[in-house]
């Protein structure tokens, strides 16, 4: 739970990537048909919603729909427990997508000091 | 039309309000039942009329922002009685009028026996009328208007019992501290005015885009302080209990005191982009949640429990506004007046059955004396400590898991977990010295709590605890997506807390009956006691150094500069020796006359060789 922490102040200081900075290595580095991801919500959508800026995301179009959920099933207001889940779900892959990020750059990372070390090696 | 009827209920619950007010201005008095006919019918009628509002923006979304009269306008500002009906003042109005009624009832109940009961009542009514036009207002100005008439009515209700030194005291102390949250906000809104030109909330935020707003931030954390209680301006809560049982239960738990975070979740536009004012938030209502549960540890006047245990859930929310969440804070608010109303009232309901003893130490058993109170008392506690699915869970954890998520200040996060615990703590402490045990007071108690002014707003208030929180939260689709991704531990950490919390204290209330000693002789428990020493200190350092001040002004400067250094005495101090000095010159002596003669013969005779 706090291993990134002690890896990142105690034990690999210098490989460590932070989180606030750009990543070093790009997301194609070894994924040759790896693509963008597409929003599938658009912004005329999400401008008559008048979503906040921070719920524009990849999972907005859930949300969209949970809004909708919401605004026609009202007053049934637990009806809209699937969409709700929905949104949660993809929410919660897109923070497993990040999380699988951070330890991809660390990998890479730690990748380019063992190569860096290797031709001193030999 | 749907904003017509939203603005239009808004604008029947005020004169519904002010109505019985305006019936008390003619010289005759008030007949007898004024009080539960005008009043509370009022209030109940205001309340059934403002689920209007909320009914339409639950199904529709619709939010309106009126501005009715350009009151005073120059060619340069405008002051305008505008009013918000946005999400937060259309949610927080049912809810306020809701526990509102319930409190009038018990109030007509536990006042009955006072003379001015009608007076009380009209005092309550004016301090609700402020608190709506404070929660409804779209500028600055109508904003003042609210947060000062709260103020002063407070003052008044505080020192209801005006005959009682303690009561005078703890009015003056909650308009002073009161005072000093004032300055930050005067401040902040002559901040306001001169750069952005205007008081209006929507043209402030769009007005301060890219604008360094610390300064005006600051002045509002320090308003937040002074009216919401949080450390370093907290000692006016506790003290603010010498006030009648439906004075604390309604000002001083759901309503005032949340007028401070209010202010800020209003004004989240103005701080969402300043890390400083955020981080300050969050570390002052860390220490804020932390020290005033530790004080609530060792309390044993009932209403002083609960009033620290209020000061506590708002650090809470300030450590929730820290975390720049507006919303899950008013979910707090919201849930908060539930069951800390209801525990004020259930306080009340005990405190008048045990003729009038608010010591817990001398109760004891009410769990088969009064079972009704007793149960709501519990209740209430459960939804204090976040005990799942009651209400307080639904605003806690949510905070607690926001907390734990963030990547943040980590000792905030750990002062606010141990806060958590230390309010199971202290709410099995009431539980157990209340209604666990046998009694510990006199056998002819007028114990009776068989009375519908009572029972009925228990039981009201007692669903609101338990069903408020799932409806606000089915009901409102958050504003910041809520992270729920998290170890299991981090999720359930605010659950483990306060288990931890609420074993210890069994072990300890298992104690009580083992030990010898009343109270134990240790340093944490004086700490605890006395209230961090902090009411010592500053109530009695502060006055001295401005006594001191006053003191060396007036003799120091006034008198010894002026007077004697720089004045009359001054000159007869120079002149003194000169004429001490010509005088015993001229006493008499030959030998000096003889002299002088001769001198000034020899001198002249010089002068006319030399001419």
């Amino acid at each position: 739970m706090g291993a990134h922490l002690a890896r990142r102040y105690i034990t690999e200081t210098d490989t460590e990537p932070d989180p606030k900075k750009k990543f070093e290595f790009g997301p194609q580095v070894g994924l040759p048909d790896r693509n963008e991801r597409e929003m599938v919500a658009t912004q005329e959508q999400m401008n008559l919603a008048q979503l906040p800026v921070e719920q524009r995301d990849y999972c907005a179009h859930h949300l969209l729909k949970l809004m909708k959920c919401k605004r026609d099933n009202w007053p049934a207001f637990l009806s809209c427990k699937h969409e709700r889940h929905d949104w949660d779900y993809c929410q919660n892959q897109d923070y497993l997508m990040r999380m699988k990020e951070y330890e991809r750059e660390r990998r890479l990372q730690l990748r380019k000091k063992r190569l860096a070390v290797q031709p001193e090696a030999a | 039309m749907l904003t017509t009827i939203v603005t239009s209920s808004h604008l029947l619950v005020i004169t519904l309000l002010i109505l019985p007010i305006l019936t008390t201005l003619n010289p005759s008095p008030v007949p007898p039942p004024w009080a539960t006919s005008q009043v509370k019918t009022a209030v109940k009628l205001a309340f059934f009329v403002s689920l209007a509002p909320l009914i339409i923006f639950l199904n529709e979304g619709t939010e309106a922002i009126v501005t009715n009269w350009a009151w005073m306008n120059t060619l340069t500002f405008d002051i305008n009685l505008s009013f918000k009906f946005d999400h937060y003042s259309i949610i927080f109005v049912p809810i306020a009028l809701y526990v509102t009624w319930a409190i009038l009832e018990f109030a007509s109940w536990y006042m009955h026996a006072d003379p001015q009961m009608n007076r009380f009542f009209k005092y309550l009514l004016t301090f609700l009328i402020a608190m709506i036009v404070l929660v409804s207002a779209n500028n600055m100005f109508q904003f003042f208007i609210g947060w000062e008439g709260v103020g002063i009515m407070s003052f008044l209700l505080i020192g209801w019992w005006y005959g009682r030194t303690d009561a005078n005291t703890a009015a003056l102390q909650a308009v002073i501290y009161n005072r000093v949250g004032d300055i930050g906000l005067i401040l902040t809104m002559a901040w306001l005015a001169t750069n952005l030109n205007s008081w209006e909330m929507q043209h402030m935020f769009t007005a301060s885009k890219d604008m360094n707003l610390t300064l005006p931030l600051m002045g509002l954390i320090l308003a937040a302080t002074g009216k919401s209680a949080q450390f370093g301006l907290h000692p006016w809560l506790p003290s603010a209990m010498e006030g009648p049982t439906p004075v604390s239960a309604l000002l001083h738990s759901s309503t005032m005191v949340v007028a401070g975070i209010f202010l800020l979740i209003r004004l989240n536009p103005l701080m969402e982009n300043n890390q400083m004012a955020l981080t300050t938030c969050l570390c002052l209502g860390a220490l804020t949640t932390l020290f005033t549960a530790t004080c609530a540890l060792t309390q044993n006047d009932i209403k002083k429990i609960v009033a620290f245990s209020t000061s506590s859930q708002l650090g809470l929310m300030m450590v929730t506004i820290g975390l720049n969440q507006p919303q899950l804070a008013f979910l707090h608010i919201c849930t908060h007046a539930f069951f800390k109303a209801m525990l004020f009232l259930c306080s009340g309901s005990i405190i008048h059955s045990l003729n009038d003893e608010q010591d817990i130490r001398k109760m004891g058993g009410m769990h088969r004396l009064a079972p009704f109170t007793s149960t709501c008392l519990t209740i209430g506690s459960l939804a204090l400590t976040g005990t799942p699915f009651l209400a307080g869970f639904f605003s806690k954890d949510a905070i607690i898991e926001a907390m734990n998520t963030s990547h943040l200040n980590a000792w905030a996060l750990a002062l606010t977990l141990l806060a958590t615990s230390f309010t199971a703590v202290y709410s099995l402490r009431v539980v157990f010295f209340v209604s666990m045990g046998h009694p510990r007071f006199l056998p002819l108690s007028p114990l009776n709590e068989n009375n519908p002014a009572v029972i009925s707003p228990l039981k009201r208030l007692a669903w609101g605890s338990i069903i408020a929180g799932l409806l606000i939260t089915s009901n409102l689709t958050p504003l910041k997506t809520p992270i729920m991704t998290m170890h299991p531990a981090l999720k359930l950490s605010a659950l483990i807390v306060t288990i931890l919390g609420l074993l210890v204290a069994l072990e300890l209330a298992s104690m009580t009956s083992k030990q010898v000693k009343v109270s134990p002789a240790l340093s944490p428990h004086h700490f605890s006691n006395m209230l961090g020493y902090f009411p010592m200190i500053t109530h009695r350092a502060t006055p001295k150094v401005g006594l001191i001040l006053g003191q060396t002004m007036a003799s120091q400067t006034v008198d010894q500069t002026w007077l004697e250094k720089a004045g009359p005495k001054m000159i007869t101090s120079a002149q003194l020796p000169l004429i001490s000095t010509s005088s015993n010159m001229q006493q008499g002596s030959i030998k000096a006359y003889l002299s002088l003669f001769f001198m000034t013969l020899c001198l002249a005779t010089l002068l006319i060789n030399s001419l």
